[in-house]
């Protein structure tokens, strides 16, 4: 069953222009310009329910925008959405009861009371009653291990401890469905990786699916089984994360440790060789063009081996790959 | 029913956040009384010295110096956002409240508390107290008219504000009329010709948010009331239109925001 299924949609937004300058400021006031600008640009994908989905792209690619209107905040300029069985613009408060909104640059807890006094208002807006608002508090509090945060005001909390408590308060009402715009943003590498623990339990315990934008491929890493790639309001690729690095993540980096010292010469025919030590060599291969077998065999032959590495490249630059590709056939 | 509970809890919120800071909160609470006390002083002075302006005293302008602070620090308090509607709709930050499963308009005018408005509401008892116009039965009627002067004055806030829809930021012109308002509410209504009391009841509204409720506080009569309820009635239905339709007009933003 699809939460999501989006097609054909469309965002257009007016955007002013100016010349550079005073004079442009003065001819500006009385003979305004307008351009439009497509953020989103005949959208069409699904979301199976519970599903984990990744949405990523640069910089204006029509992430949030596209999120805003799933979300019934903006209005579409074309097109049709349906989210769990609601067109958000048109019945956004019966489809708000159903579904959680973090925007990582835009907080929703009241900035000068704890957090527990928003989770409480929360509980009102929701609709729950006062035992099961507490209920639910008292649940999230252990799922993201913020006990001891609940009491302290929302200014006094570090970046990471307020995101905890906003990813949680946006399950307070148990929706089916959570839509995260930047949940990392500004996040150090402990702080997001608490967020995408809890986030990854709550989709295993509760069924809840995560609709999830983000610059960080990490986050798509560590969270998502499927990734849509946006750039210029376009889809330019969606395709399951492990594909993705299938096709993607073809270039291996390899990093031996000899027993004894290595020859200064050291090479192997289709590898390119980054650098050499005394004990060790470090190179990068294309799995594509030459047989992961021969290069081991190769390495084998060498030496007495001490330890291997084989890493990937990272996902960054994959994405960064994609985007690349993109451009060129544009 | 379910609208009511909510008000209710944020109402609860805005207060345990004013309250958070203390000393500010009393500070503007008292300093606003003392402001409008030294304000009217003015007045004192003037009718000191002319006793009438056709018709009406110094115990009018009691009334309704105190029908006016009581509407505007009833806004105040439970609809502080409504001030800032437009600066909230041009910057994108509407988009915490339309992700929210209650009625959007309610949910974010009455998002803040301004607390020098306690200072204003309370105010406008005492003003009345000391106008020598004072009884029981008056008190119930000030109550009454000071409900539907603040929902006149609310719902012109929100109209001017949701201008910002159209227009990008309009603050500077919102503070524009709500000078006028303010201004124009004070002043006796004898003083106007006819075609300025159209303005007074219409474009900006102030007679509906001063003279006509004082004249109600002072002796109930039908004509007052129904102009008041027919005010009221008709300013938040229009407000409310045109809200609405400036939100289909919404474009939200990207500013980063760091609280609500």
């Amino acid at each position: 069953m699809n939460s999501i299924k989006v097609k054909n949609l469309q965002k257009t937004f007016q955007t002013k222009r100016k010349a550079a300058g005073l004079g442009g400021s003065v001819r500006s006031l009385f003979k305004p310009e307008y351009s439009s600008v497509e953020a989103v640009n005949n959208l069409s994908f699904e979301m199976e329910a519970g599903e984990l989905l990744g949405f990523i792209g640069p910089n204006g690619a029509g992430k949030s925008t596209t999120i805003k209107m799933l979300t019934g905040i903006l209005h579409p300029s074309g097109g049709e959405a349906s989210v769990l069985g609601f067109t958000p613009w048109v019945d956004r408060q019966k489809l708000a009861f159903q579904i959680g909104t973090v925007f990582g640059q835009r907080p929703q807890l009241w900035y000068h009371l704890p957090a527990i006094d928003t989770f409480t208002l929360f509980g009102k807006i929701y609709e729950l009653d006062d035992r099961e608002t507490k209920k639910r508090i008292d649940f999230l509090a252990e799922a993201f291990e913020m006990k001891d945060l609940l009491e302290v005001p929302v200014r006094k909390l570090s970046l990471g401890q307020r995101m905890r408590c906003e990813v949680a308060a946006s399950l307070l009402h148990r929706p089916k469905l959570i839509l995260l715009d930047e949940p990392s943003i500004g996040l150090d590498v402990v702080a997001k990786q608490n967020i995408r623990d809890a986030i990854r339990r709550m989709n295993q315990e509760e069924g809840v699916g995560v609709l999830l934008t983000s610059h960080d491929a990490g986050d798509l890493e560590a969270l998502c089984k499927r990734v849509i790639i946006v750039n210029h309001g376009q889809i330019v690729y969606e395709d399951k994360v492990s594909n993705l690095k299938r096709k993607f993540l073809t270039t291996k980096l390899v990093e031996v440790r000899y027993a004894e010292g290595v020859a200064k010469d050291f090479s192997i025919d289709g590898v390119e060789i980054l650098k050499v030590g005394h004990y060790g060599v470090k190179l990068k291969f294309d799995a594509a063009k030459t047989s992961v077998e021969s290069v081991l065999a190769h390495i084998s032959a060498a030496g007495d081996i001490v330890d291997i590495t084989i890493s990937d490249p990272p996902l960054e630059e994959v994405i960064a790959k994609i985007y690349e590709q993109a451009k060129e056939y544009e | 029913m379910n609208n009511i509970k909510f008000l209710l809890a944020i109402w609860k919120a805005n207060l345990q956040s004013a309250m958070e800071y203390r000393i500010s909160f009393l500070s503007q609470m008292i300093g606003m009384m003392a402001n409008n006390f030294i304000y009217f002083a003015i007045w004192i002075i003037f009718f000191d010295r002319f006793k009438d302006v056709r018709g009406w005293g110094v115990n009018d302008m009691y009334v309704t110096f105190g029908i006016l602070a009581s509407a505007f620090g009833l806004v105040s308090l439970f609809f502080g956002n409504a001030f800032m509607l437009s600066d909230i709709i041009s910057k994108g930050r509407l988009d915490y409240y339309l992700s929210m499963p209650k009625p959007v308009l309610l949910h974010t005018i009455s998002s803040r508390m301004i607390a020098s408005g306690m200072g204003d509401f309370a105010y406008g008892f005492v003003s009345y107290a000391l106008s020598g116009y004072f009884t029981w039965d008056g008190l119930a009627r000030y109550v009454l008219a000071m409900l539907l002067a603040a929902t006149v004055f609310a719902a012109f806030l929100i109209l001017t504000q949701s201008l910002a829809f159209w227009f990008g930021t309009m603050s500077n012109f919102s503070n524009l009329v709500l000078n006028a308002m303010l201004t124009f509410g004070i002043y006796p209504i004898t003083l106007f010709d006819n075609y300025a009391k159209i303005i007074l009841f219409t474009i900006i509204p102030a007679a509906l948010m001063g003279s006509v409720p004082a004249e109600f506080i002072r002796a109930f009569t039908w004509q007052s009331l129904s102009q008041l309820l027919i005010g009221a009635i008709g300013f938040l239905g229009l407000a409310t239109i045109v809200f609405r339709a400036g939100l289909r007009r919404y474009e939200s933003g990207s500013a980063i925001q760091i609280e609500v």
